[in-house]
């Protein structure tokens, strides 16, 4: 389903972000990508999502080169996916049913079965009863559930959520990934990013580590390398 | 199509809302909007005016045709059937030199001067003569009519009043090329001042933009509000325009009647002129359009790439 190929990125004036990154995700699996902050996690999700472009490599969703996509062509593939972003990214300026329609506004679905999917979406994150309450009023982990409802509203087949739980505490962070279990379960494939080692404790789940734009599947091993390695070296400089 | 028919009607709701919200800044740039239609158009319904007030004199443009002094009754009838013949022409009519004499002498009258000299020329020194209306005002049309006439046997020479009417008509079609610039300009500024409102409400609607976009909006989806709201500023602007200029004609048509009425006539200025309404609600629109179209255009792109 999403599938890279030797991916490159380097923004104009950086060092180079990812590092011929190659890997393929398959519908229906929960993927963590996992690495330090600056390891280029949030840049994979974007060129997952298509708002950035690999400098070199190919990326193919669903069998589609996303660097020959027409542009029009892009606004129709990201309709595919949910993103979750860490600071929320909702609008202040309007109400929680508000906020959750918008993506059925762009997808041009009419305004009742909009009003039936978005209350279906904020019963499945528990703020059924916050409609119509102002999203500035929600506590954190309320925001993000919100965001989370917006995300999985247009019923997409992939989420793409980028440290949904970066800023929140243990409990609102558990009560976010159980969310998250609970769409994998129905078959939706969930790639998220995180920097703690939370991902670490659901066993069957895969994990990309990336580390300094480098692609390792196998996060134990690199743990182990950087025992060996990093810290000595890190605390001395 | 259930899905573009949803999006028109999601940006039209949407824009609706919006101008509901900043009622006053709504009702300020369709204010400017009407006034700036309104200038070009109170003065195209000036000159419009002033060249049908040309067709109520139509008797000022009317080219006499003096006869020869020898002239007998049988040219006459000939040229009278000449003239009738003459499609261009719209009515004529005959003054014998009798008569001519006859309403001299009824004229002066009162004047001692003129009756005394009258008397002492003793026998009538006026030709036959045809006094004659054309269909046509156009200057243009006149002179080549009068040639014609020029041409008949038996006429001495045609005479065109038309100086004033060559005048008018010049002075008209300056001031038909300043309406057209006019226009032109006021266009201009309306584009500016549509797009740079457009552009401060894109501004204010960033966050949503970019969000949008994130979540898969397409550029027709994004514009599509920004460009029903400069459809509604033109649409009511024009029709505060009309009704303006509906307004201003009222008023001056009073004091039009009592003019007209002291000449013994009817004229007044019109107060529905559908075609000239449906130009000024057509162009503000199109204004109003295009304005958001270029403020839109610019500024996604900006946003796009932040």
């Amino acid at each position: 389903m999403i599938q890279f190929d030797q991916v490159s990125k380097r923004y104009p004036g950086s060092d180079q972000i990812l590092r011929n990154v190659s890997f393929s995700i398959n519908a229906g699996e929960f993927v963590y990508i996992t690495g330090h902050s600056g390891a280029g996690k949030s840049t994979l999700l974007k060129l997952i999502a298509a708002t950035e472009l690999p400098t070199s490599g190919t990326v193919l969703i669903a069998h589609q080169n996303v660097s020959k996509l027409k542009p029009s062509a892009i606004p129709f593939l990201r309709r595919r996916f949910g993103l979750i972003f860490q600071d929320h990214k909702l609008l202040y300026d309007r109400n929680c049913f508000e906020n959750v329609i918008l993506p059925l506004r762009i997808n041009g679905v009419s305004e009742q079965e909009a009003a039936k999917r978005v209350r279906a979406a904020l019963d499945k994150v528990g703020l059924l009863n916050k409609e119509k309450v102002m999203p500035i009023t929600l506590s954190g982990g309320e925001q993000q559930r919100l965001a989370i409802a917006r995300a999985v509203v247009s019923r997409p087949s992939i989420l793409l959520a980028d440290e949904p739980t970066g800023n929140l505490d243990a409990s609102y962070a558990a009560e976010i990934m159980a969310i998250f279990q609970a769409f994998h379960q129905v078959g939706v494939t969930v790639i998220m990013s995180t920097h703690d080692a939370l991902g670490m404790s659901v066993d069957q789940n895969r994990v990309l580590h990336l580390d300094h734009g480098e692609l390792t599947e196998n996060p134990f091993m690199q743990k182990t390398l950087n025992l060996n390695t990093a810290p000595t070296g890190s605390f001395s400089s | 199509m259930s899905t573009w028919l949803n999006h028109h009607l999601q940006a039209i709701k949407l824009v609706l809302s919006r101008m509901n919200a900043n009622l006053l800044s709504t009702f300020m740039i369709c204010l400017v909007i009407a006034v700036a239609m309104c200038l070009p158009s109170l003065f195209y319904l000036g000159v419009d005016n002033l060249s049908k007030l040309t067709n109520h004199m139509k008797s000022e443009t009317e080219i006499s045709l003096f006869l020869k002094l020898d002239v007998t009754s049988d040219n006459i009838a000939k040229i009278d059937s000449i003239l009738a013949k003459n499609i261009a022409i719209s009515q004529y009519h005959l003054v014998t030199k009798d008569d001519a004499w006859q309403q001299l002498q009824a004229k002066s009258k009162d004047n001692q001067n003129i009756s005394s000299a009258i008397e002492q020329l003793g026998k009538n020194p006026l030709p036959d003569a045809f006094f004659i209306q054309a269909k046509s005002t156009d200057p243009e049309t006149l002179e080549t009519l009068r040639n014609t006439l020029q041409s008949i046997p038996g006429v001495e020479q045609a005479v065109l009043n038309a100086d004033w009417a060559k005048r008018l008509a010049t002075l008209l079609s300056i001031g038909k090329k300043l309406i057209f610039f006019i226009t032109a300009l006021l266009a201009i500024v309306l584009l500016v001042i549509i797009g740079n409102t457009v552009r401060m409400q894109i501004l204010s609607q960033k966050d949503e933009i970019q969000v949008s976009y994130l979540i898969g909006a397409t550029n027709s989806f994004i514009r599509m509000p920004f460009l029903y709201a400069g459809v509604f500023y033109g649409l009511l602007g024009g029709l505060l325009s009309v009704l303006m200029i509906t307004g201003i004609i009222q008023t001056f048509n009073y004091s039009v009647m009592e003019i007209s009425n002291l000449y013994s006539s009817d004229f007044s200025l019109n107060l529905l002129n559908i075609d000239l309404y449906l130009t000024i609600i057509g162009l503000a629109i199109t204004i109003g359009w295009v304005g958001s179209y270029l403020a839109v255009t610019r500024a996604i792109g900006a946003i796009k790439i932040s």
